[in-house]
């Protein structure tokens, strides 16, 4: 009998791998990844691609306007700010500071955050109950609040910015892995493994951890669109980055006093972080549906 | 409906224990001395320090410490502040309802514009319709808010001159504060400019409410959608259909009402989100509100005042969180039956 499959093996995709196939169907979405990507490299290689350094002025062409306004001079594309900086230069090197700094910011409380909250799931009783209260009383004060008043404790700066935006991400990681992984411990494959005589940190290694990494990671996308507007919401208010760090949002106060005669130093910060943001939550977005596909099949 | 009630107010004892136990540790943790920063007399002379440490206890061990700081803050003093010394707690009332009338409004046009796009979207499920509507709610989430308020302010009052740029009032208006919430002050009022001042009023507070609620309007959809999309999955409305029911009967009668359940419950999650994009807010739009003068007194090292704010408005979101979960559980009768851990 002739055979319809030319292939003798049928291929079943790893559930990453269908992960993938399910994440890069929509156009949509990989254009999001693909800028995302693209703000990592910017990130990383800021200081080596930019025309001018971020903080050498030219006085010589101070508020010149972008380069496709009639006055504007095409060695500085989009124009300088009020004491001649290269707007492009600044606006990649705010990059390493408002983006870089939310991916690391991420990657440091989900570390913590994940380990408190796998270990804290297996704890019952009274220290449970209440840690699960004292998460609440804490995940109801707003994170800005909160971020603020960290501050406020350490002190002004970008680097003190930085560490309260990890203290207040913490808890939401704590919260979201606890969840998940009581859920999974209800499950059959647990009640197998535990049958098997593993021991509760083996089970949550090998069995539970693999299965709860990618809400972990859409978690992740949620946080970080949060700490780049948090860390561009301090350096507006004048509480993170100092005004000759080139961070999105300390940029954007700078313009405000000569917002009506130089627009442009108050719309290209805004957009660079509108950018930012767009496309870390679609590309969560596009993880979430992309899970949810997967789960359905 | 007791033991609802019960448990509620167990929960509301341990976050209002936890909740001053953090603002009493904060003394410790801002620079300086910690009675100081808990009192805000920076000036004070060797006898009055005396009285202070007497007054709080600050002899004793952390727990009688604690306690005196306890009995001070449920007899309203919070000390005075660094910088004008004057009570933080009359402070805080004064500022207070400007904050609650800007979230409030805000909350509302998020609400009455959300919800029902997001039951539109539901029912346009996967049409054109839902696509844009979830595309433009996902770029309402993501605009920087203090970006929008600028751009708000540039184009409504500079260019257009439509709206006042900052405040709560003209200052032509004398109306003198009553209950604190501008609205109700000037319908209180005897001055014969009532209408002209409420419409003052009014214009003050549409671009900042409007910028306030865009972001919570975006959540809203999304909550407004999923909620109905659960319903109109669920038996009963096939029932319904089954029955003969028009579209818009099956909408109206059961849909609609058994969503907005949903909905209200994640009121009070949202409001935490809503009160710290109205501090912001307020910075941009000089509103006399305590988020403005909580972000104020941290540039000018005012502990007491950071104090007496973060207690304030940590106290205000969690007193309306519990508010929205009553309510949730008179609306529905399924929440207050749930066994442990309601």
């Amino acid at each position: 009998m002739a055979r319809e499959n030319i292939y003798q093996e049928e291929e079943f995709p790893s559930p990453l791998k269908q992960l993938w196939y399910n994440f890069k169907e929509k156009p949509m979405i990989m254009l999001a990844f693909g800028a995302f990507i693209a703000l990592i490299v910017l990130a990383v290689f800021a200081p080596i691609i930019t025309p001018f350094s971020s903080s050498q002025s030219h006085l010589d062409s101070i508020l010149l306007p972008p380069a496709w306004n009639n006055n504007g001079d095409v060695s500085f594309l989009l124009g300088t700010d009020k004491l001649g900086r290269d707007m492009l230069s600044m606006l990649m090197h705010g990059a390493t500071f408002t983006f870089g700094l939310s991916f690391i910011i991420v990657i440091i409380s989900a570390i913590i955050g994940v380990l408190i909250g796998s270990l804290s799931a297996l704890t019952s009783g009274f220290k449970s109950s209440f840690l699960n209260h004292f998460l609440d009383v804490i995940l109801s004060i707003p994170s800005l609040l909160l971020a603020i008043v960290i501050v406020a404790v350490l002190g002004t700066g970008l680097s003190n910015t930085v560490l309260a935006i990890i203290i207040v991400l913490i808890p939401q990681f704590i919260h979201v892995t606890r969840n998940e992984v009581k859920k999974e411990f209800t499950k059959d494959y647990v009640l197998a493994s535990k049958l098997d005589g593993a021991s509760s940190l083996r089970i949550l290694r090998y069995s539970i951890f693999p299965n709860i990494i990618e809400k972990i990671i859409t978690q992740s996308t949620l946080a970080q669109s949060a700490a780049i507007l948090d860390i561009a919401a301090l350096g507006f208010l004048g509480l993170g980055a100092p005004t000759y760090i080139p961070e999105w949002g300390a940029m954007l106060s700078n313009g405000i006093d000569l917002f009506y005669i130089a627009p442009w130093t108050v719309y290209f910060p805004g957009l660079a972080i509108l950018f930012a943001v767009i496309s870390t939550n679609l590309v969560g977005e596009g993880l979430r549906h992309a899970l949810k596909q997967r789960k359905e099949h | 409906m007791l033991i609802f009630t019960l448990r509620r107010l167990n929960l509301f004892i341990f976050t209002f224990i936890v909740l001053t136990a953090l603002s009493f540790s904060l003394s410790f943790l801002f620079p300086g001395d910690a009675l100081t920063n808990l009192t805000g007399q920076v000036n004070a002379t060797l006898e009055q320090r005396a009285l202070l440490i007497e007054e709080y206890q600050y002899n004793s061990n952390i727990f009688k410490q604690y306690w005196a700081y306890l009995t001070h803050l449920f007899n309203g003093e919070l000390g005075v502040s660094i910088s004008s010394h004057l009570p933080i707690s009359s402070e805080v009332i004064n500022l207070l309802p400007a904050t609650i009338e800007l979230s409030v409004v805000a909350l509302f046009i998020a609400m009455v514009i959300g919800i029902p796009i997001g039951f539109i979207a539901a029912v346009n499920h996967e049409k054109t319709i839902d696509n844009s509507i979830l595309f433009i709610s996902m770029l309402g989430y993501s605009i920087p808010i203090f970006w929008l308020g600028l751009l708000a302010v540039f184009v409504f009052s500079i260019q257009l001159g439509w709206l006042p740029s900052a405040g709560r009032l003209s200052l032509v208006y004398e109306i003198k504060p009553v209950t604190g919430i501008q609205f109700f002050d000037i319908l209180l009022s005897k001055s014969e400019y009532k209408w002209q001042a409420f419409q003052d009023a009014t214009l003050h507070i549409i671009m900042p409410a409007c910028v306030v609620a865009l972001a919570p309007m975006t959540i809203f959809i999304r909550l407004a959608r999923t909620a109905m999309m659960e319903v109109l999955d669920s038996s009963y409305i096939t029932a319904a259909k089954a029955k003969g029911l028009t579209f818009w009967q099956i909408i109206y009668r059961h849909a609609v009402r058994n969503a907005l359940i949903n909905v209200i419950r994640h009121i009070g999650l949202q409001f935490a989100n809503l009160v710290t994009l109205a501090m912001v807010t307020e910075v941009i739009f000089s509103w006399p509100g305590i988020g403005r003068w909580l972000i104020e007194s941290i540039s000018q090292g005012d502990y007491t005042a950071i104090h007496g704010g973060l207690l304030a408005l940590s106290s205000f979101i969690f007193i309306v969180h519990i508010l929205t979960d009553f309510i949730y559980a008179a609306l529905n009768p399924l929440a207050r039956e749930r066994k442990h851990g309601a």
